[in-house]
């Protein structure tokens, strides 16, 4: 596989990344790392990568001086032990990787896979089965991905582990991590997704061409198919977002955006494949653009992100509606083809995407979002997308909590993907990141579905108090206790209030100073002639509340805060 | 030296507080007999001494309290204001002492004009003063 591709003049997206990786300076500080590690690994790698290739020790080698061959990233993916995750032996592995787990299986082999597993209660039982049926022929190629699945991040490896157990042992236990999510249609479609990769394996070995061509065709069928229904299942949702999943990412998000969404919490390796691979596939799939997705990541991530942007909004603009589905199907097809295509103007995807930002403030969110995961595949700089899936992921929380939560995930699906030879600490953060707004999402969701309660104005806030309350009494209290308690504090802050009005008033002002404060704790005890209002202030308020209360004289007769 | 002269003034405050619990003991002892004698009820002696008691310490406290509001209006004699603002808690008694305070202000308005009157019939300086400071005290 390595060799097709060190052999290929043509600047694949590959290619190009590979350049990117082995041009590009280490900007993390993992690079001493991973440099010990390259040092580590190349003795590793001679051997292993002598079986598959001759060039071995010279790409070793030069892997170890950091030289700027093709080859040194198929010699680093075919090494399994890629234990040490810096960011780019990491990201080497992933493309080294990727391309075969997204190679094009044979038609008659792929296709009857993600057909019926996209089906919903359905496809379980038939993945499972072609599964069965595809894992026995792959486990070689398959080893390889168990092996760069483990140098993902922590959590990844548990689940990819987990899942691929599952895999084995059939399908109740690999949707397992992902049931709690969603029901059948995120297990379905991550088990479909799972499929594909598992069966592309072998086909790099026996396919010559660049596996991202021959991706697209297959998916774009199954996906639309999938996002049908998915739209259809999801017609209970607010018309917007059931709109906003067919606009924008209808394309990337067609098979993806459902098993993604289901698989948020563990993104599987392979997960992060198909939907990268979907996104490539969406992306390049408008009409204008040419391939856009992986092409660049090897002249500029900008440059990629600005491909794919310009193609959602394309696919946007062809999709106004739902009715676009099916030019959409026309256009993933065509877009497949064009996937393998190196990033065309770039600028116009930025431009287009641009233009479609007027249209819905939504829509460019999720293309940013989108665009942002697509930085992230190609981002040697791990830190870019963080920052800015994290902005993105701001904005979009504002749009359908679905389609951002859809987006996050392939975000996180991709950076995820991206980052295994990115900086681990990079990866937890990017991880982290479209976690905490997805975990975020829901309960709000939540919250909004139900109706508003009304509440007694003048209760509302001892709620917190009866509260307070109920915590410190250390014991279990009574609804009842509870009420009589809101009630005690109800009196007791309206005879303050009252006090303090009072107080104002006998000093002749119309508004509460602190000084009628003082005395209303005088009343009540809290200040005595022993214990000064200073004193109650440093015992039990911050330090920023006492420099505010207590006047503290400086320098230069100045007195803080200023009386 | 001067422990002496304090323990000599304490003692003697201690037997002032005394004398003075004493006589709102016996002042306390009148009422009570005289609300027994309305209601028709008995009341032991323990229950009038706590009463007389809490009178005592309720009293400090009202003290304490009408130099505090004094102080908060910035003045340095207590006033009637002071005095409805202590009372402020109990209707009636702010009531009471509302009317009181009525009464004793009507009541100085007429010997004000009682007294311009006799300035005008040319009353004698010592005579004024006297009336003023009846007036005063009264206040």
């Amino acid at each position: 596989m390595a060799d097709s591709y060190v052999s290929d003049n043509e600047p694949t997206t590959r290619t190009l990344l590979r350049r990117v990786l082995d041009t590009e300076d280490p900007h993390t500080p993992r690079r001493r790392q991973s440099t010990r590690a390259s040092a580590q690994r190349t003795p590793l790698e001679t051997p292993f990568s002598m079986r598959l290739r001759s060039q071995t020790k010279t790409t070793a080698s030069r892997r170890s001086h950091r030289a700027r061959s093709v080859g040194r990233l198929a010699h680093i993916q075919t090494s399994g032990h890629l234990k040490e995750q810096t960011p780019r032996t990491l990201l080497e592995n992933i493309l080294l990787t990727a391309p075969e787990s997204s190679m094009v299986m044979p038609e008659s082999v792929v296709k009857p896979v993600p057909a019926p597993p996209l089906v919903q209660s359905s496809s379980r039982e038939s993945s499972p089965g072609s599964l069965e049926l595809h894992l026995p022929e792959f486990k070689t190629p398959t080893t390889l991905a168990p092996s760069l699945l483990a140098t993902g991040k922590r959590k990844q490896r548990l689940r990819l582990s987990v899942f691929q157990q599952g895999m084995d042992q059939g399908p109740p236990l690999s949707p397992g991590p992902l049931t709690k999510l969603h029901g059948n249609a995120g297990a379905s479609s991550l088990t479909s997704s799972l499929n594909l990769t598992f069966a592309t394996p072998p086909l790099p070995q026996s396919v010559r061409r660049p596996g991202l061509a021959r991706r697209p065709p297959r998916r774009p069928a199954v996906d639309v198919g999938t996002f049908l229904q998915d739209l259809q299942d999801t017609s209970t949702l607010p018309t917007d977002t059931v709109l906003e999943d067919t606009q924008p990412f209808s394309q990337p998000l067609i098979g993806p955006s459902p098993s993604v969404h289901h698989s948020l919490p563990c993104p599987s390796f392979s997960a992060e494949r198909t939907v990268s691979h979907r996104a490539r596939s969406s992306g390049p799939g408008l009409p204008n653009n040419s391939t856009g997705k992986p092409a660049p990541l090897l002249v500029g991530k900008a440059e990629g992100v600005d491909a794919l942007a310009k193609g959602f909004p394309n696919t946007s603009n062809s999709l106004s509606g739902e009715d676009g589905l099916q030019p959409l199907q026309d256009g993933v097809g065509e877009e497949v083809e064009e996937v393998m295509e190196e990033s065309l103007s770039m600028s116009d995807v930025k431009e287009a995407a641009g233009a479609q930002g007027s249209a819905r403030a939504e829509e460019p969110e999720r293309h940013q979002e989108v665009i942002e995961a697509e930085r992230s595949w190609g981002a040697i700089e791990a830190k870019k997308p963080e920052a800015s899936p994290g902005d993105e992921d701001t904005p979009g929380r504002t749009g359908s909590p679905e389609l951002t939560s859809a987006t996050l995930e392939i975000q996180q699906a991709r950076q995820l993907a991206f980052l295994e030879p990115a900086p681990p600490t990079s990866t937890t953060v990017l991880s982290s990141e479209p976690l905490e707004p997805l975990s975020a999402k829901c309960p709000p969701r939540a919250q909004t579905a139900g109706p508003r309660l009304r509440r007694d104005p003048y209760k509302t806030g001892l709620n917190h108090y009866a509260k307070l309350f109920s915590f410190y009494a250390k014991m279990p209290m009574e609804k009842k206790a509870l009420e009589m308690v809101e009630k005690c504090l109800d009196r007791y802050f309206q005879h303050l209030c009252d006090d303090l009005e009072v107080f104002a008033a006998h000093a002749g002002r119309k508004t509460v100073k602190p000084e009628d404060l003082e005395l209303l704790m005088r009343r009540q005890g809290l200040v005595t002639d022993q214990v000064s209002l200073h004193v109650l202030v440093e015992q039990h308020l911050p330090l920023q509340y006492r420099q505010l209360l207590i006047p503290c004289a400086f320098s230069g007769n100045t007195v803080f805060p200023a009386q | 030296m001067e422990e002496e002269e304090e323990g000599a003034e304490e003692q003697e405050r201690f037997s002032y507080q005394q004398r003075l619990k004493a006589a709102v003991h016996y002042t306390v002892g009148c009422l009570c007999a005289e609300v027994a004698s309305d209601r028709e009820v008995q009341l032991s002696k323990q229950t009038i001494a706590a009463i007389s008691e809490a009178t005592f310490r309720q009293c400090e406290t009202f003290a304490k309290d009408l130099e505090m509001f004094a102080r908060h209006a910035k003045r340095s004699t207590i006033s009637t204001e002071d005095v409805k603002l202590l009372a402020r808690r109990s209707n009636s008694l702010l009531k009471y002492i509302t009317e009181k305070n009525e009464e004793i202000a009507q009541f100085n308005i007429e010997r004000k004009t009682k007294k311009k009157k006799k300035l005008e019939d040319g009353n004698k300086n010592s005579v004024e003063t006297t009336e003023a400071g009846e007036v005063e005290s009264e206040n």
